[in-house]
């Protein structure tokens, strides 16, 4: 344990300032100097200068400026040193804080306090709203400091602290003002009294008062009485000079940081904000842009001034409570999974900056577009208002003043015991199959969720298990998705087919499915495409072809011997009307092309292609078969024309042929089939 | 997308990028409309996490035909779930409106006689539909989602 030297100066503990705390909170250094610096700010020119008063964790206290008797200037060497604060440090927090609990902000967010990294450290993240002084802070602040400031705590959270202090004060007051100087309870005070002035002012004008008649704080460690006592004294002596304040009492609430924990020199503070600093986040997580801080502060200053001349009831509602608002906001909209609960947003956010990625190649430093980035908070655990009790069938029935009297919602588990029974009808199979393409999209979002996880993550233990919970997961959805059979074999997931929003969503799952699953479902494509192409009304088909063309690339030789005679041999048409009518759909003839591409793509690759007896007069034939119709009728465009199937036709036919094929192809397309 | 807003816009959006905010609208005249009807406007002062309304200066106008009419109200605070919607009042736009002002007492009794046509042509609906032995629901019966 790091042992803090006696030089502390005890009055920092009540200097009005408002704090979050948490439980686990362990003051980093980083924080510490952080939080120091919060009350450095002051606007450039201020009345009657007296510089905020140091925040209480430090032990150092700040310099005035303006040269009054300063507390005693600690030098590099002297080092705080609480050991029974660290003695009493667990009980303490949990004592001091479950008491402020009670009266705490019920908006006050529990902040977990993160270790500091790189991002905590950059001075180039600003905090809003500080002006603060880097040369005061060099003078005195000291890097061993830091290290000492871990494990010191805050004097406040000390339970004898408290108890002490509530002991003069009595349990009434303390109820009376929690946060004296909240930045929460702002309006508490008059506002024509205090709000035009810097609060760091008066908090230190009564700091300096009674600091010269203390006696210099000895190097030896303070026994807890004599600490209790300087606090009383200073508590008596803060309080004195403003009798409408409510007694200062030590802020019970540490104040964390995030973000810059370097000072910066800001270049703004509205006079009318209460200078007392807010609520930070912990370390890691900027809160906004940087750019965005500054523009906002900046923007602020202009339109305060502005507004004040024209509307002098303006900005009742000061910039801290806004913060706060904005704050509370943020937090309830962060999300461990944005892709899932705001997509939208994020899709939009995705597509400016692949934009402005595109146009910054021109353009050197250009600006971010702003994001929202939600504070880092963990989460708590989220209220399910749904009763369910243990080994009840469905819901419970519970009133509520929109429904007197729910029903137990059973009419689904009805339809599912009776659907191999009771023979359905055209309409209520469609419902089924709308409905339960809707529930598979839900558990596809997840698949899709996790896939995006795991791309992200690199593959650790756990990584592998995500990639199981994954593959377990899509596969459930391709056998749900089989199940519906129009009552032919081979007739599985047509139902599903049928819909676009199936196309989509069995587009969506191919990647994630097992090599098996995704042969059998191009067989159920390819078998059934003329049915397929005839039903696909709204052109949908499309977006199926992608997912089925990396599936092809995969086939096998023989594989993709079975997969062209499932395309030109169907039980009702001949082998010729299906080329017709494939030919003249864009995905059937993308299809097409995209099985020749492969097929010429492993013959002239020279890997052994392990034929099965056949195969190879199957494949002349089809060549043949395709190269005639693709001669005869007309061709639409297809999605993507591969440029290996001219050097496949050529090695089957004779040029005349090819080149008939290629005038055809290429009028279709309306560019060349073979890269010249 | 350019980067180069015009200043409000900037503005706007350095506070909470993507989303909607009532921050922006603080200090600025707005037009509330009420869930009971009222047409509230007035000087947005502030808000909370709730949206609850604060408004200074505040006119509840009346409107009935062509013709409306301003009672001023003071300072109102609106519990957010009753509004409607909310719009902002540019005032430097010039109003050139076919509407006509006219003294509270004039309007408030074109309210009254709106009123009572409204209640006359119900109550003769409910009579013919009575005859024809259906009944429509009153509104405050039903259930209101």
């Amino acid at each position: 344990m790091r042992t803090l030297t006696p030089t502390t100066n005890f009055f920092f503990f009540f200097f009005p300032c408002h704090y979050v705390v948490d439980v686990d909170a362990q003051v980093t250094a980083e924080e510490a100097t952080s939080s120091l610096s919060q009350f450095a700010e002051l606007p450039p020119t201020p009345p009657p200068a007296s510089p905020p008063p140091p925040p209480p964790q430090l032990p150092v206290p700040k310099p005035c400026p303006n040269g009054a008797p300063s507390p005693p200037r600690h030098k590099p060497q002297s080092r705080p040193s609480f050991p029974y604060y660290q003695r009493g440090r667990a009980r303490g927090y949990r004592g001091g804080l479950y008491r402020e609990h009670m009266f705490e902000d019920p908006a006050v967010m529990r902040i977990v306090e993160g270790r500091p990294n790189i991002k905590s450290l950059d001075s180039a993240i600003v905090d809003f709203g500080n002006a603060m002084y880097r040369e005061n802070f060099e003078d005195w602040m000291v890097p061993t400091y830091r290290k000492n400031r871990r494990d010191s705590g805050s004097l406040l959270q000390d339970s004898a602290i408290v108890c002490v202090i509530d002991g003069p004060r009595g349990r009434g007051q303390r109820l009376d003002s929690p946060y004296p100087f909240s930045c929460f309870r702002g309006r508490r005070e008059p506002r024509g009294l205090y709000s035009r002035r810097p609060f760091c002012q008066r908090g230190l004008s009564q700091m300096q008062a009674p600091v010269p008649e203390t006696p210099a704080f000895s190097r030896q460690p303070l026994t807890p009485r004599q600490l209790y006592n300087q606090t009383g004294r200073f508590i008596s002596h803060s309080g004195r000079p403003c009798p409408s304040t409510p007694q200062s009492l030590p802020p019970k609430v540490l104040q964390l940081r995030f973000g810059a924990n370097s000072p910066t020199p800001s270049p703004f503070y509205s006079p009318s904000s209460n200078p007392v600093q807010h609520f930070r986040f912990p370390g890691p997580v900027t809160q906004l842009h940087p750019q965005h801080k500054r523009l906002l502060s900046q923007k602020q200053r202009i339109s305060h001034r502005k507004m004040e001349d024209l509307d002098p009831y303006c900005n009742i509602m000061t910039a801290k409570e806004k913060e706060w608002i904005i704050r509370l906001q943020m937090i309830q909209l962060q999300s461990e999974n944005p892709y899932l609960e705001d997509y939208y947003y994020q899709e939009y956010y995705r597509r400016i900056e692949a934009k402005m990625a595109e146009e910054e190649l021109g353009i050197r430093g250009k600006r971010e577009p702003p994001k929202l980035t939600t504070p880092y908070i963990t989460k708590t655990e989220a209220y399910t208002p749904v009763v369910h009790i243990e080994g009840s069938l469905g819901q419970v029935a519970v009133s509520t003043c929109y429904s007197p009297r729910r029903a137990i919602s059973a009419v689904h588990g009805v339809q599912a015991h009776t659907s191999h029974e009771v023979p359905k009808d055209i309409r209520q199979q469609r419902l089924e199959v709308l409905s339960q393409i809707e529930k598979l999209f839900m558990t596809l979002l997840e698949v899709e969720e996790s896939g995006r996880k795991n791309s992200s993550v690199p593959s650790e233990s756990e990584g592998g298990q995500l990639k199981e919970k994954t593959q377990w997961t899509a596969e459930h959805i391709y056998t749900q998705m089989k199940q519906h059979n129009l009552g032919e074999p081979g007739g599985e997931f047509l139902p599903f087919l049928f819909v676009s929003k199936g196309k989509k969503l069995l587009a969506r799952l191919l990647p994630f499915l097992k090599r098996e699953s995704t042969l059998k479902i191009l067989h159920i494509v390819t078998s059934n495409l003329p049915t397929l192409m005839s039903r696909d009304s709204e052109e949908s088909l499309p977006v199926l072809y992608q997912p089925l063309r990396n599936v092809i690339a995969a086939l096998t030789f023989s594989q993709l011997i079975r997969v062209l005679k499932d395309l030109t041999s169907s039980e009702s048409l001949s082998t010729y009307e299906c080329l017709t009518l494939v030919c003249q759909n864009k995905f059937g003839l993308s299809l097409l092309y995209a099985l020749l591409s492969q097929g010429e793509k492993l013959l002239s690759s020279g890997v052994p292609l392990e034929p099965s007896i056949g195969d190879f007069e199957t494949w002349t034939d089809t060549i043949f078969q395709v190269a005639g119709q693709l001669s005869q009728c007309s061709l639409v465009e297809p999605l993507n024309l591969p440029s290996n199937l001219l050097t496949l036709f050529c090695r089957y036919l004779d040029k005349r042929t090819v080149c008939q094929l290629k005038c055809n192809m290429e009028s279709a397309t309306g560019f060349l089939a073979l890269p010249s | 997308m350019s980067t180069e807003l015009p200043a409000k816009e900037q503005h706007k959006m350095n506070y909470v990028p993507g989303t909607a905010s009532l921050i922006d609208d603080i200090d600025k005249k707005h037009l509330v409309l009420l869930r009971d009807g009222r047409t509230l406007i007035g000087y947005l002062r502030s808000i909370d996490q709730f949206a609850n309304l604060v408004f200074h200066q505040t006119v509840e106008r009346i409107h009935v035909g062509k013709k409306f009419g301003d009672i001023p109200r003071g300072i109102f605070i609106v519990r957010g779930e009753n509004v409607v919607l909310l719009g902002e009042i540019d005032v430097d736009k010039p109003c050139d409106t076919v509407l006509q002002q006219v003294s509270i007492e004039e309007i408030l009794e074109e309210q009254r006689l709106q009123q009572q046509a409204k209640q006359e042509t119900e109550k003769v609906k409910m009579q013919v539909l009575k005859d024809r032995g259906l009944s429509v629901p009153k509104a405050d019966n039903l259930d209101e989602y």
